[in-house]
């Protein structure tokens, strides 16, 4: 296994972990959104929507846990696939009893996530009876019985109710427990809960504690069950509310925390601004918070909470106080419709402070000199404003490409397959809106190439092929788009397997039908080629979320494929809200914007360099190469008052690998310009990708290159 | 939708309010609830290959508009820009488009009963485009669905299917 970046700059093993962020949010938000549905799924007569949408989300998370390794995650998540995948083909009907499983999966997901998000401190949440429970159900079963065929291998009657203690309990180290039951009524209650651990073997040890209060019993426990089993079982007894679990320190372990609070006071002692009086706070740091509802101990609490808070003031470099931070440091998810009307608000902020600009040039700077300074801060602050509300919504390409090289390596080797991954165009920039959306479809799209187009080494090296295989991402500004491809040099998309596959399903095909037909049959739900089910894909489930999600951004997906040479996966998105550097031309009284990354140069022209060719097209001479002369006035009916005015720059565009020159006045100057979508209120206009907003409020159309190239060429 | 249907449309909601405006000597009324706001005219950016009465497109706010020129639609006599003219700007289901008229009139309150079927006539506006015809006293106010006149294909502002 072997990668390659290429264009990147970047090294190979990169951090992954500042991706993290993102996906414990789209994953929190795809467990809301199927705990949403789950509860709002008719059992009776589920639509094929719904269970559609719900096995989405659990794909969804599964496959960003799969990708960063949070393995607890991936194979709950994994059985709660396989289980709705069946529902979803209706080989079973949905029941109270899965919907009840999955929401206690989905709670599950939730909180060993937030474990994971925590830096893995503290319990991890049992899955290993949720898993049984839904493969039971996912076999055609009840969960039900699984646990009566449990309770015979369970010596102990009361472990029937607690199936769960023995599995769990394998992976858990001794804990030493402070446990307080009160104020109680009837003390007995409590007693009876020493009894718990009399009769369950393997429960661990309880021994009394002296306690002041008369009313409340206080236990010493050593276990290795968790807090929430122990709650479980003494809930026979005793009410939760009037239990308390502390961690108790005893001996040994008592020093190391009081030796790893001196370190922490010592570290906090050395710098010069934080006046903790070392030693001091610690003297009572052994009794620290653990008989909180004893009497005595509220004034020992208080000062050690005292000392606690000179802890955390130490330098963030202490390892306690870096990871507590951490989770901290989250950013804010805000609805995109905000972030617009931030930038459309600053726009227009813009426009006003220039016209008052404007306005002011004619004042006298000797009388007026306090209100012109007042408005050269206003026009700093203003630009700096735009400036920093304009980037939020735009980044790199890079952003979502880094993602793919580790999970590509770690799917290749469990694949078992050499692939090179080759990433082109990362600093392409898009809307932030756009690349969150296309990150889960472009994963899936990866993830497609790696299992089903690169073939095993073995299988390349029989075919006349190099070994490794590659996979290459690429994005690219093409005309009103951004265009990013996934290609890959495998075995490609056999039509006749998806044909047959297709008719298997029942859908409307014939042998007739175009390539390009036969490949958009894919996207259909529930398609997949793939002879097995991984891990991976093969569901079917990707493409149909990859089409479902690009159609969202008004974005098309077009495939390509070859037989034995490789697939590629084209993602057509419009430019909206994209920025873009543009030269803008003035044409008549008329300013249109070029994209500059299609302008290759200009000049004035002489009056021989143009020459005509059957009394129509013009071509010029530009040193060595004739190209067509397109004239911006004719082709935009540009209405012209001045006639003695004519055009006499050329600027030389490229698009598709073809160059034209446009006729225009003059050359106006360069800027970023916002691209803004014509057709969300009007129409597509020809030969134009979109519009923009002007210094002065105007709107300035931004020609589409690309349609101009190849209309030269009909 | 056939002219009873119409008619039922309007008198089911009782009491309307509309916003009347003047193109030339006539007088029409809007749904008041399809009108955003109401501006002064300013030049818009032109946009090639439209019909003359798409003026082209203007800023409102960061959102890109088209301003339609309800005078030059409707045939009028006399287009002329000055300080009067006025722009409504609409808001239709998942568009805003602007309209040009010669000035607003009033916003009023009519009862179904004072609103009569248009009777068949050859006209440019497409007659499924009338909702009726509302009296005040003298005055007749011909009431628009501003909607359905705007979202029609011959109005060139929504992409045909090619």
């Amino acid at each position: 296994m072997s990668e390659t970046h290429q264009d990147s700059g970047g090294n190979g093993d990169f951090d992954l972990t500042q991706f993290y962020q993102i996906f414990f949010e789209e994953a929190g938000e795809n467990l809301d959104l199927m705990e949403q549905m789950l509860l709002n799924l008719n059992l009776e007569t589920a639509d094929d929507e719904a269970l559609n949408g719900i096995f989405r989300c659990a794909h969804s998370v599964k496959g960003g846990a799969a990708t960063f390794g949070f393995a607890d995650v991936a194979e709950l998540t994994h059985q709660m696939e396989s289980l709705l995948d069946k529902l979803r083909r209706h080989e079973l009907q949905p029941n109270a009893e899965m919907v009840d499983v999955l929401l206690e999966s989905a709670d599950a997901s939730r909180s060993l996530l937030a474990r994971h998000q925590a830096g893995g401190e503290g319990e991890a949440t049992p899955t290993a009876d949720l898993v049984r429970r839904i493969s039971a159900l996912a076999g055609g079963q009840s969960s039900a019985p699984v646990l009566a065929v449990q309770a015979p291998v369970v010596v102990a009657p009361v472990a029937v109710a607690r199936p769960a203690v023995t599995p769990v309990a394998q992976t858990k180290r001794p804990r030493s427990l402070e446990i307080c039951i009160g104020p109680l009524e009837r003390t007995e209650q409590a007693d009876a809960v020493q009894e718990l651990f009399r009769d369950i073997p393997g429960l661990g040890e309880i021994t009394v504690l002296p306690t002041d209060a008369a009313s409340t019993r206080l236990f010493a426990v050593q276990t290795e069950s968790s807090d929430e089993d122990l709650l479980d079982l003494f809930a026979f007894h005793v009410s939760r509310e009037y239990i308390k679990i502390t961690e108790r320190v005893i001996n040994g372990d008592a020093a190391v925390v009081e030796g790893s609070v001196a370190s922490n006071a010592a570290v906090s002692s050395v710098a010069p601004s934080d006046d903790a009086q070392p030693g001091a706070p610690l003297a009572p740091l052994p009794g620290y918070g653990f008989f909180d509802g004893a009497p005595g101990a509220p004034a020992l609490a208080a000062e050690s909470a005292l000392s606690e808070v000179k802890v955390q003031k130490a330098p963030p470099r202490t390892p306690s106080a870096g990871a507590s931070a951490q989770p901290e440091a989250a950013t804010i998810r805000v609805a995109i419709s905000k972030v617009d009307q931030l930038i459309n608000l600053v726009g227009e902020l813009v426009i006003t402070q220039a016209m008052l600009a404007q306005n002011s040039r004619a004042l006298d700077p000797a009388v007026y000199q306090q209100l012109l300074s007042g408005l050269a801060d206003l026009d700093r602050n203003t630009r700096d404003l735009q400036e920093s509300v304009m980037s939020i919504r735009m980044i790199p390409m890079s952003i979502v490409f880094s993602r793919f090289p580790r999970m590509l390596r770690d799917l290749a080797s469990k694949l078992g397959k050499k692939v090179d991954f080759v990433t082109q165009g990362e600093a392409t920039e898009l809307d932030k809106g756009l690349v969150e959306k296309i990150t889960d479809p472009l994963t899936h799209l990866v993830r497609n190439s790696c299992d089903h187009g690169v073939e095993s080494p073995a299988e390349r090296l029989a075919a006349g092929k190099p070994e490794t295989g590659t996979i290459t991402l690429s994005a690219s500004h093409q005309g009103g788009s951004i265009v990013i491809e996934v290609r890959d040099d495998g075995k490609g998309m056999s039509r006749q397997k998806i044909l047959n596959k297709a008719r298997e399903r029942g859908l409307d095909v014939s042998d007739q039908m175009s390539d390009g037909e036969v490949w958009q049959l894919i996207f259909a739900p529930g398609f997949s080629t793939a002879e097995v089910v991984t891990d991976v894909s093969g569901r079917g489930v990707g493409m149909d979320v990859v089409k479902r999600n690009i159609a969202a951004l008004n974005g098309t997906v077009e495939i390509d494929s070859a037989e034995g040479y490789g697939m590629k996966v084209s993602v057509r998105l419009p430019l909206t809200l994209a920025i873009m550097d543009g030269m803008s031309v003035g044409v008549g009284g008329e300013v249109y914007i070029l994209p500059l990354s299609s302008v290759v140069e200009s000049f004035q022209v002489k009056g021989d360099a143009v020459s005509t060719v059957g009394q129509g097209s013009q071509l010029v001479k530009v040193r060595d190469e004739y190209m067509p002369v397109i004239e911006l006035e004719k082709i935009f009916q540009v209405p012209r008052f001045d006639f003695e005015k004519s055009c006499d720059i050329m600027v030389v565009v490229e698009a598709d690998g073809s160059r034209v020159a446009l006729l225009v006045d003059e050359l106006l100057g360069q800027q970023q310009v916002v691209v803004k979508n014509l057709e969300s209120n009007y129409r597509k206009v020809p030969n134009v990708s979109g519009a923009t907003i002007l210094g002065d409020g105007k709107v300035a159309l931004i020609l589409d290159t690309g349609a101009l190239v190849r209309r030269s060429r009909h | 939708m056939g002219m009873m249907e119409k008619l039922e449309e309007v008198a089911s909601s009782e009491a309307r309010e509309y916003l009347t405006f003047r193109l030339d000597q006539e007088e029409y009324g809007i749904d008041i609830l399809k009108v955003q706001e109401i501006r002064g005219y300013e030049p818009p950016t032109r946009v090639a290959n439209a019909p003359d009465f798409i003026k082209g497109v203007v800023n409102l706010r960061g959102t890109i508009v088209p301003i339609v020129d309800m005078r030059l639609k409707f045939n009028c006599s006399k287009v002329e820009y000055n300080a009067f003219t006025v722009v409504i700007i609409l808001n239709l289901r998942s568009r805003i488009v602007g309209v040009v008229v010669d000035s607003v009139s009033d916003v009023m309150e009519l009862p179904a009963e004072s609103i009569k079927a248009a009777p068949e006539i050859d006209s440019v506006i497409d007659s499924g485009a009338v909702l009726g015809l509302g009296s005040l006293g003298d005055r007749m106010l011909i009431l628009l669905d501003i909607e359905r006149l705007m979202s029609a294909t011959d109005m060139g502002l929504v992409s045909g299917p090619d």
